[in-house]
């Protein structure tokens, strides 16, 4: 699904960036509906570890998954900074919870390189390219990766 | 082809509502066989008749000739010409059938080929006529007009006919400008004027002499031409057509000419001479000579519309209607979507207006009042709007309602042509048309339900031959049968067909990998027809072009389980199979009960709910039991098994205590243990609780808190299918009405739920899954046990042995303390007034069958209550040493069998063997050898010297194997206060070591036979084909001695049987074998 947005904007994409721990990562913000900060889930007993709950997102009920453990790391420590990234995907919404968020950046789609096996302690198989910026390295997420039951 | 949006969709709309009703009526004809019901094929024929008029003049040139074909044949049945056997009938249809396709898609429907079709007809046609008139049928003829021109290609078939029955012919030419448009005329109105006159053998429009639009000209004229005859003489037709005499061509036969090329699909509109003849040659000659050929491929299902609400009205009251406000119409959208619209009844549509008017009124009250503040005023308002918000939904929801009849009614097309097709014999019947269902599931049930009738028609029912010769009737029959049961829908579909082959399933199951035959041996029956539902599960060994039976049942289960329907499959090898469907109303909204658990609400819906229960604290003790290590509830006498959902769901649970609002984790272990509590606070350290304080200590000396009002139990009674359970919650709360909404698919795995809803708070609930619930918590249900299949219960009964069943009777001695006695010592139990009891001599006796029955009670000798007096006692009669005595218990007694898991160290006592839990009771188990013996010494006296005698013959040795400690221990101990030397063992492997370390010294084996490591059977079997161990006797004890055992032992040469807690017979046997 990238692919098409790529191939509407051949030559640059729009990368919004937040923090899974450590590690800059970025979405494609076309892939994204909205940036909140709802807490008031309802947890899901049974559902798998990484699953946060449900949410209402305006008549909808939106899963909100936890990122940190969703990939592998640690959970998402609860402070102020924390943001559900609601994306979409297989015609439904779905939260993903992030420790902040950062820029949006532009990237020249020529600049992303293939991803390393390991970018700061996450799996490189959830990306799809890395960026170089001056200041830093953003790992593109692959989302429909993520979202993988 | 005609562009004019309005006038087509009109003319689609009135077609498609002709042919929904022509299937029904050519089935009914068919039946009717030579009797044939004039005013039905004329309702047919009418059908056929003005779709070829509209299509005429619309240019829609394919359809006209169809229709046209259609109507040759209908007319000669409506002449009594032919008779509508079934052959013709399907041809008829299939006609129809195409006719439909072509008018949903009517845009292309000039470049379908019906060749086919229209051929078949004509074959038709031409049989039936004598001879010399069947080439009429195929011949053409083209009609010289007087001022040269041609109207070419009409059928001389036709023609012929039409004068044959004494008509005029005419040729009008109204022209759509001056003569329809201007005078506010409407073209279909105007054929339909003319066909009650007379009729209409073709209409045309001649596009030729309009122009294009490149010309510059604007048209003045469209010349439209109707081919007409009628019974009304020449002179007339002015006054009836209403048109100028140059526009009225009156044909006679000298104008008729036999046209040169033969008959086409598409005849070429009024052509003048010159027209060069390439147009057609082109054309396809007719393919007269090709042999009949009937298609064989099923009707496409997917073609065939989802008909709204039955047309049972006259047609063409309707045509007049629809004509009359073509305003309302919005064909665009309805051409695009053509079956997009929904048929709603004006009443309805009044209420929903009127209550929308009461809406905006309240919603003025309700802004009025919290403007002015007015309390009062702001809550009638709500209240008003409540109950009209609910108005409103309930008659929304009717409005989607639809009788079930629109799809049921096409199933005897479906399986007349394919029984038909397959050469069966099969009758169709309905029942239960009038239910009504959501629209939505209406639509998305009809491919479940096909693929079911088809199954039932390809594989259920069998070939007439077969039927024939098992001696069933020879015409199968399906049944479809929908009624409301419980707020749901229900649809059955059944056959008289050869029914489900369990073990075929289940081998193919096996086969393919989704089971093992370890899992197959387990299943009932049932459960084996079950796997045909399965994914990747079909039992058809050749999948016929109809259907596969199996091959996609998966996706009619997955289907219906979209829609909230569960399936049930019952079938009888060699007398049919019926399957239940059940649905839910409708998919949006469902009523349920809120109930929460922890922090988090749940709702139940309401069709699951039986009944809500509390149970107040204080009888929390005595309602729940625990059965094994489940809790169970008595209700009205029966047990319901409770499932505690915070452990299900494993949520951590809390409770709010009473005295200080904080929350704390709850570390009861089971519902009934309400002493816990207490226990923990004293007995446990207080690693960091914050609740075992002083304080706390102090508080609950005075009033416990396992006594608190809000320590009682909330209990949801739910049922789903097969299983009804009581759902143990923190709290119940109000009944709502929630709309459905899906859960997103990482959540699909936790089948525990059905979905989520959205509370009034804004907060998310999960609706839950009642039957998956049930399943987490592997409850058996209640059709299981009945259906546990052989093969099960035999491995149940194992387990069961394994664990040395025992009958033993149970009583009480005073109110609270239970006991039980083994049954097998037990010879009667007597009810005696308490009067008769005599005291003679220091002893209780009654007089009792001509002798005197010693009485004695339990606190004679063992450390326990006294019997309470009351005016009937209940005594047990045992017989020891061949003497009866009696023993004095408090009712309720009863024999029940269960496994022994004996604690022979807590509460162990004199005449007391040990104890275990039967029902739910700590009950102890008295050792009624000990008790005569301990009353009785005398009785003894025999033994005791025997046993003397022995030790100074020489000790005689017992090896003795017994798993379990207690009766090793219980056994072995009577064994030597008899006088024996015992070598005990745990199980037959070590007992086989002791025989071979001791074999000098054993005289007699006695074992177990359900033993770890070797069991009985096993280490008789080596003793009797040792040559060294063969001379020894081998006594097999058993709790339950069944025949299988006793066929097994004898087999591997067991030489006794005993029961274990039978002291007395045991030992008996054991001295006649040691005596020889």
């Amino acid at each position: 699904m990238n692919e098409t947005a790529n191939a509407v904007k051949a030559h640059s994409m729009e990368l919004a960036t937040f923090y899974v721990g450590k590690a800059l990562c970025g979405i494609d913000i076309l892939n994204i509906q909205e940036i909140n900060k709802h807490f008031e889930v309802t947890t899901v007993p049974q559902a798998a570890e990484y699953v946060v709950g449900v949410l209402n997102l305006r008549g909808r009920i939106v899963t909100i998954l936890d990122l940190g453990k969703k990939l592998g790391l640690s959970q998402i420590q609860a402070d102020k900074n924390n943001r559900n990234i609601i994306v979409r995907s297989q015609d439904e919404h779905i939260g993903l919870m992030v420790d902040s968020i950062s820029d949006v950046v532009t990237a020249d789609t020529d600049r992303i390189e293939s991803s390393p096996s390991n970018i700061n302690g996450l799996k490189g198989k959830f990306f799809q390219g890395v960026l170089k910026t001056e200041t830093s390295l953003i790992g593109i997420l692959d989302i429909e990766e993520v979202l993988k039951e | 082809m005609f562009e004019d949006d309005e006038t087509l969709q009109m003319y689609i709309e009135e077609s498609l509502e002709h042919l929904s009703d022509i299937e029904s009526d050519l089935l009914t004809i068919e039946e009717g066989g030579e009797d044939i019901d004039i005013d039905l094929v004329n309702n047919v024929f009418r059908a056929a008749h003005s779709i070829k008029g509209g299509a005429g003049f619309m240019g829609l040139t394919t359809i006209k000739d169809l229709a046209h074909s259609l109507e040759n044949v209908l007319d000669l049945i409506r002449n009594m010409e032919l008779v509508p056997d079934p052959d013709r009938i399907s041809v008829l249809l299939k006609g129809f059938d195409k006719l439909e396709s072509l008018m949903n898609n009517i845009q292309s429907s000039n470049d379908e080929d019906v060749s086919d079709h229209v051929q078949d007809l004509e074959n038709i046609t031409k049989t039936s006529l004598p001879e010399e008139k069947q080439d009429l049928v195929a011949g053409v003829v083209d009609l010289a007009l007087t001022d040269g021109r041609i109207f070419a290609q009409v059928s001389q078939y036709d023609v012929e006919q039409r004068k044959n029955e004494g008509h005029f012919i005419f040729l009008v030419e109204y022209d759509l400008i001056n003569d329809i448009h201007r005078k506010n005329k409407n073209p279909i109105k105007l054929l339909e004027t003319l066909e009650k006159t007379g009729t209409i053998i073709e209409s045309r429009i001649d596009f030729d002499s309009v122009g294009t639009l490149t010309t510059w000209t604007a048209p003045t004229r469209i010349p439209f031409q109707v081919l007409y005859s009628s019974i009304i003489e020449p002179d007339m037709a002015e006054t009836l057509f209403g048109l100028n005499p140059e526009a009225i061509h009156i044909i006679s036969d000298d104008m008729i000419h036999l046209s040169d090329a033969t008959a086409d699909s598409a005849p070429p509109a009024m052509t003048s001479i010159e027209i060069p003849q390439e147009q057609i040659v082109a054309s396809q000659p007719a393919p007269a000579p090709i042999e009949m050929t009937v298609a064989v491929q099923p009707p496409a299902m997917e073609e065939v519309k989802v008909v709204e609400a039955p047309v049972t009205a006259p047609a063409i009251q309707k045509t007049v209607k629809a004509k009359e406000t073509p305003q309302e119409n919005t064909p665009a959208e309805a051409a695009s979507k053509p079956m997009g619209s929904l048929r709603v009844n004006v009443n309805l549509l009044d209420t929903l207006m009127n209550l929308a008017g009461e809406l905006v009124l309240s919603r003025n009250q309700l802004l009025q009042g919290i403007t002015s503040s007015n309390g009062k005023a702001t809550e009638l308002a709500g209240q008003r709007i409540d109950m009209i918000t609910s108005e409103l939904q309930e008659t929304i929801m009717q409005t989607r309602m639809q009788p079930i009849a629109s799809i049921f009614n096409k199933f005897t097309r479906v399986v007349r042509d394919l029984s038909k097709q397959l050469g069966k014999s099969i009758d169709l019947a309905i029942e239960g048309k009038e239910v009504e269902l959501d629209k939505t599931i209406l639509e998305s049930i009809n491919d479940p339900l096909t693929h079911l009738v088809r199954n039932s028609v390809d594989h259920g029912i069998e070939p007439t031959h077969l039927r024939e010769k098992i001696g069933k009737p020879k015409t199968g029959t399906i049944t479809l049968k929908a009624f409301h049961d419980a707020g749901q829908v229900n649809i059955v579909i059944s056959d008289d067909g050869k029914g489900l082959d369990p073990e075929g399933i289940a081998q193919a199951a096996v086969k393919k990998g989704l089971r093992s035959d370890q899992q197959i041996a387990e299943m009932s029956d049932k459960e084996k027809t079950d796997l045909i539902l399965l994914p990747g599960f079909s039992t058809a060994e050749k999948v016929t072009d109809v259907s596969g039976r199996g091959v996609g049942m998966d996706v009619v289960v997955t289907n219906l389980e979209k829609l909230g329907g569960i399936i049930e499959i019952e079938s009888t090898l060699g007398t049919g199979t019926t399957i239940q469907i059940k649905l839910p109303l409708t998919l949006a909204i469902i009523p349920s009960q809120i109930i929460s658990v922890g922090k988090e609400q749940y709702a139940v819906p309401q069709v699951n709910l039986d009944e809500l229960l509390r149970i107040p604290a204080a009888q929390v003790k005595e309602k729940i039991e625990k059965v094994g290590d489940a809790d169970v509830v008595r209700l009205r006498g029966n047990l319901l098994p409770l499932l505690n959902l915070s452990e299900v769901l494993g949520i951590k649970k809390t409770y709010v205590h009473p005295e200080d609002n904080a929350e704390h984790q709850d570390r009861r272990t089971s519902i009934s243990d309400r002493r816990s509590f207490q226990m923990d606070a004293s007995g446990e350290p207080l690693n960091g609780q914050e609740r075992a304080t002083e304080d706390e200590q102090k508080e609950r000396q005075g009033k416990d808190r396992r006594y608190h009002a809000s320590s009682a139990i909330n209990i949801a009674v739910v049922s789903a299918g097969s299983y009804k359970y009581g759902l143990v919650v923190d709290e119940l709360k109000d009944s709502e009405e929630i709309v459905v909404k899906p859960l997103g698919r990482h959540l699909k795995r936790c089948s525990g739920y059905a979905g989520a809803t959205i509370m009034g708070d804004g907060k998310v609930a999960l609706i839950l899954d009642v039957s998956n619930l049930g399943q987490m918590a592997e409850l058996t249900t209640m059709a299981e046990t009945e259906r546990v299949s052989k093969a099960a219960r035999e491995a149940e009964e194992a387990k069961k042995r394994a664990k040395d069943k025992a009958s033993l009777l149970v009583f009480k001695n005073d109110e609270h303390e239970h006991f039980a006695a083994p049954l097998n010592l037990v010879e009667r139990i007597e009810r005696i007034p308490s009067s008769s009891i005599e005291l003679v001599g220091g002893k209780k006796v009654v007089q009792y069958r001509g002798g005197t029955l010693p009485l004695y009670e339990l606190s004679q000798v063992a450390n326990v209550g006294n019997l309470p007096e009351r005016e009937q006692q209940e005594i047990i009669v045992f017989k020891v040493k061949d003497r009866e005595l009696g023993l004095m218990v408090t009712p309720p007694v009863d024999a029940v069998e269960v496994s022994l898991e004996i604690d022979d160290s807590t509460l162990k006592q004199a005449c007391i063997n040990g104890s275990m839990i039967i029902e739910g009771h700590t009950t102890l188990l008295v050792d009624i050898f000990g008790l005569v013996k301990e009353l009785n010494p005398d009785w003894f006296e025999e033994e005791k010297a025997a046993a003397a005698e022995m030790t100074e013959d020489g000790q005689k040795v017992i090896l003795f194997a017994e798993d379990s400690a207690f009766f090793r221990n219980q056994v072995k101990g009577f064994m030597i206060e008899e006088g024996y030397k015992v070598y005990a063992a745990e199980d037959g492997a070590i007992a086989w070591d002791l025989l071979d370390k001791h074999k000098e010294e054993i005289d007699i084996v006695v074992t177990d036979l359900e033993m770890p490591n070797m069991d009985g059977f096993e280490l008789t079997e080596r003793i009797k084909n040792h040559p060294e161990f063969s001379h020894f006797k081998v006594i097999a004890l058993t709790s339950l001695a069944s025949d299988a055992h006793i066929s097994q032992g004898e087999r591997v040469g067991i030489d006794a049987y005993e029961i274990k807690l039978d002291r007395e017979n045991l030992m008996k046997v054991i001295r006649r074998y040691l005596t020889f």
